[in-house]
């Protein structure tokens, strides 16, 4: 059996048809079997958190150990996991329903933490489980049965908080792009500390308005500089699909993890 | 004998640093004694008092009426005359409270008055403050006095314990691995007491809120660590929704809550026994629980050290009952040490075998499921270990009687009010049944209700939560109620009128 078998189970998966988060999926077993082929990890030595929302159904679809969290909650239950037992790879997926609402006091203080750990974050636009409310990423005017007039708000642009927030990893990359998605995913594990990727990812059935922005998306080089880091954030509003939407490592740096700080 | 000494100042004048030195005084002189700490929620300013029980017999309370006011400024002694017992005394500094020392001259004096020699005191004050201008302010006040008690120095082997160390002790001794909070009083004595025997298998974690400290714990305690989480009222209540997804992983959970008065903020930095429906109904949905409330730190040792033993082999919350009585009191307690067996965790833990938890219904494979009958064997696995955990507890300390053993009169109370219950019933012709388990609940408690002809129920709230507790699980219901809830302890002196008057 290949590696990338033994990270299947048998349940059936209950995405929509075409759902982007099965390429999610399967750039994540890539990555992990990734590092299990190249003997940098042992399958037992991943250990995954998955909030409450479509994205979540993930963690019935994997062989990995973890806890189906709270909504809200993963990047908290993820962060007690990775300071247990530091030699895990400790990976959290959310939806941008989820951390933004909910979560949002979790999201900022995990960059003041930088525990050594992954977040993925699943981001439609979207509160798609409960059946497409508006979300703090959704772009200003879409209509919902909660706003039938559209949301009033403008979004928040989490990569632009996630730098002021004096993150040590940024990335962002597309749920149609598998290899960049697994690319990324490897890059953003093997960082050392809290790292975050962004998974810009279309929902089939509801907010269609902000889907299809591949046209727009374009790959840059990994960047060490925070300058152009706070540039590359802005290129992107999540209110339009004017400008440009770079993909790949935003931001990098290194800073003492959490694991270091309190040992 | 029994001596109170009340000692008023404002905050930011050192009055603790009195009631700590003269426990530290008299205890090693043999003598039992109890600090009460009243403060307001302030740093400097407002006013404050300790008041400081003594006694050549055990105590655990204080006094309404105090023999001595220790008066560190004007305030005090308006504030607190009416309190004063007749022939007692005030003891203030006659240079119009400017002295910066003034707490160490008053010092001086009490340790004078009780006839304690020199070389204790300064033996004492220099551990605190190794100054010359220290050693002669309690010289100065100790000089200034004449000795009107003289104590007889006794055996006793004691030491100075409050609720917080003493919780911060079993934890310690359990092997404790993480103490994940949030401060807030009256529970942040726990944080800073562990924060200060931290090592490299202890560790103390300041989160952004309880709900994060919560889930925290839950994913510290998933990867195989032995985790405590400490909090208040207010800072429960975000937890809740965290102890049920404990309820469904089964992830092992201990949490020490220390009440105070609600609702909301409430009086923040008094005392208060209103959260017992809290910490026995917390959560959605239905899961088992286990909650003890220790009455003294002995016993808060010894009940932390069960809780993590409980909440590790069945995968159970349990929850830690405490208040700021107990949290802050200042316990005299024989000096003996306290052997707790460590808790080992023996579970499957990642990073050795793949191990999932779920706030979903799981399958036999571990991932989500919505079947049916999948779903009533999970509530029934996770209910039926009540039984397990109920036959188990039975074999600890679920309750204690104290007082007249074969008297007809019973007292119940359960918690903090324990030392002045015990206290106050001395020369009371009563039995006094303290509760520690409230859930499981023993089943030998409504035998010793039946046997008693008079039942009067103590509690520090004031809807009498213990009192719905019994009734619920044994069908008795309790007229004859004490209730308190000024924010305020009980007085042993009070009590003892109080209970008289009922049981006459």
């Amino acid at each position: 059996m290949n590696t990338k078998d033994k990270l299947k189970t048998k349940e059936e998966i209950t995405w929509c048809p075409g759902c982007p988060n099965y390429m999610i999926l399967e750039a994540f077993k890539q990555t992990v079997a990734g590092f299990i082929d190249t003997k940098k990890c042992k399958q037992s030595d991943f250990a995954m958190v998955t909030d409450i929302g479509c994205h979540a159904k993930i963690f019935d679809y994997l062989n990995l150990s973890g806890i189906y969290g709270l909504h809200g909650r993963s990047i908290p239950t993820a962060l007690g996991i990775s300071i247990a037992n530091p030699k895990l790879k400790v990976v959290a997926f959310a939806g941008d329903g989820a951390v933004y609402s909910e979560g949002m006091e979790h999201f900022i203080h995990a960059f003041r933490y930088n525990s050594n750990m992954t977040l993925i974050l699943h981001d439609n636009q979207s509160f798609s489980l409960t059946t497409g409310q508006s979300t703090p990423t959704s772009q200003k005017g879409f209509i919902t049965k909660v706003k039938p007039k559209g949301e009033e708000n403008e979004p928040f642009n989490p990569i632009r908080i996630a730098i002021a927030c004096g993150a040590n990893f940024v990335a962002r990359t597309n749920a149609r792009d598998i290899s960049h998605m697994t690319e990324v995913f490897t890059k953003a594990i093997e960082h050392k500390g809290f790292s975050f990727v962004e998974v810009i990812q279309d929902c089939l059935i509801f907010n269609l308005d902000a889907n299809n922005k591949d046209k727009y998306m374009y790959k840059i080089e990994d960047n060490y500089d925070y300058e152009k880091a706070k540039k590359i954030a802005e290129e992107f509003n999540y209110n339009s699909k004017e400008g440009k939407i770079p993909l790949g490592i935003i931001f990098s740096t290194l800073k003492p993890t959490l694991q270091e700080k309190i040992k | 004998m029994r001596y109170n000494i009340l000692i008023g100042g404002s905050a930011g004048q050192g009055i603790n640093k009195v009631s700590q030195i003269m426990s530290e005084i008299l205890t090693s002189y043999g003598y039992f004694t109890f600090n009460y700490r009243d403060y307001q929620s302030l740093v400097r300013g407002g006013h404050n008092f300790n008041v400081l029980n003594f006694s050549d017999t055990e105590t655990a309370s204080t006094d309404f009426f105090v023999d001595i006011i220790v008066a560190l400024d004007n305030h005090t002694e308006i504030l607190h005359r009416g309190q004063l017992k007749r022939g007692g005394l005030i003891l203030k500094d006659e240079t119009n409270y400017t002295n910066k020392n003034l707490n160490l001259i008053l010092c001086g004096k009490i340790t004078k008055i009780f006839g304690i020699s020199k070389d204790i005191l300064v033996q004492i004050v220099k551990k605190h403050f190794n100054s010359k201008e220290a050693n002669e302010a309690v010289l100065m006040g100790y000089d200034s006095e004449e000795t009107k008690f003289n104590l007889k120095k006794l055996k006793n082997k004691l030491t100075i314990m409050s609720g917080s160390e003493a919780v911060a002790i079993g934890a310690k001794k359990s092997n404790l691995n993480f103490f994940i909070s949030y401060p807030m009083t009256p529970a942040t004595g726990v944080l800073n007491e562990i924060a200060k025997i931290q090592n490299e298998s202890l560790k103390v974690f300041q989160a952004e809120n309880e709900i994060a400290v919560a889930n925290m714990a839950l994913g510290t305690s998933f990867a195989g660590k032995l985790t405590m989480i400490g909090t208040s009222g207010g800072g429960f209540d975000l937890m809740t929704e965290a102890f049920s997804l404990q309820g469904i992983s089964e992830i092992p959970l201990t949490v020490y809550l220390a009440s105070r008065p609600g609702p909301a903020t409430g009086v923040p930095t008094y005392t208060s026994q209103s959260d017992l429906n809290v910490a026995l109904y917390a959560g959605h949905g239905e899961f088992a629980r286990v909650v003890c409330a220790p009455g003294d730190p002995i016993e808060a040792i010894e009940k932390t050290n069960e809780l993590l033993m409980l909440s590790e082999k069945y995968g159970v919350l349990s929850i830690l009952l405490s208040d700021k009585h107990l949290a802050e009191g200042e316990y005299s307690e024989n000096k003996i040490d306290h052997k707790l067996t460590p808790i080992k965790i023996s579970r499957s833990i990642p990073g050795s075998k793949i191990v999932k938890a779920s706030s979903y219904e799981m399958n036999i494979n571990k991932n989500s499921t919505e079947d049916s009958l999948i779903t009533i064997n999970n509530v029934n696995s996770r209910l039926g270990k009540i039984k397990n955990i109920e036959l188990d507890v039975s074999k600890l300390v679920m309750y204690k009687t104290y007082g007249r053993k074969k008297s007809k009169n019973l007292i119940i109370g359960w918690g903090s009010t324990k030392g002045a219950i015990k206290d106050s019933i001395r020369d009371i012709d009563a039995k006094f049944l303290q509760i520690i388990y409230l859930s499981p609940f023993s089943k030998e408690i409504e035998q010793e209700i039946k046997k008693a002809s008079k039942v009067v129920l103590i509690e520090n709230n004031a809807t009498a939560q213990l009192g719905s507790l019994i009734k619920q699980k044994i069908g008795i219901e309790i007229k004859d109620k004490i209730l308190k809830y000024d924010g305020r302890p009980f007085f042993a002196d009070e009590l003892n009128k109080q209970i008289k008057k009922m049981i006459k």
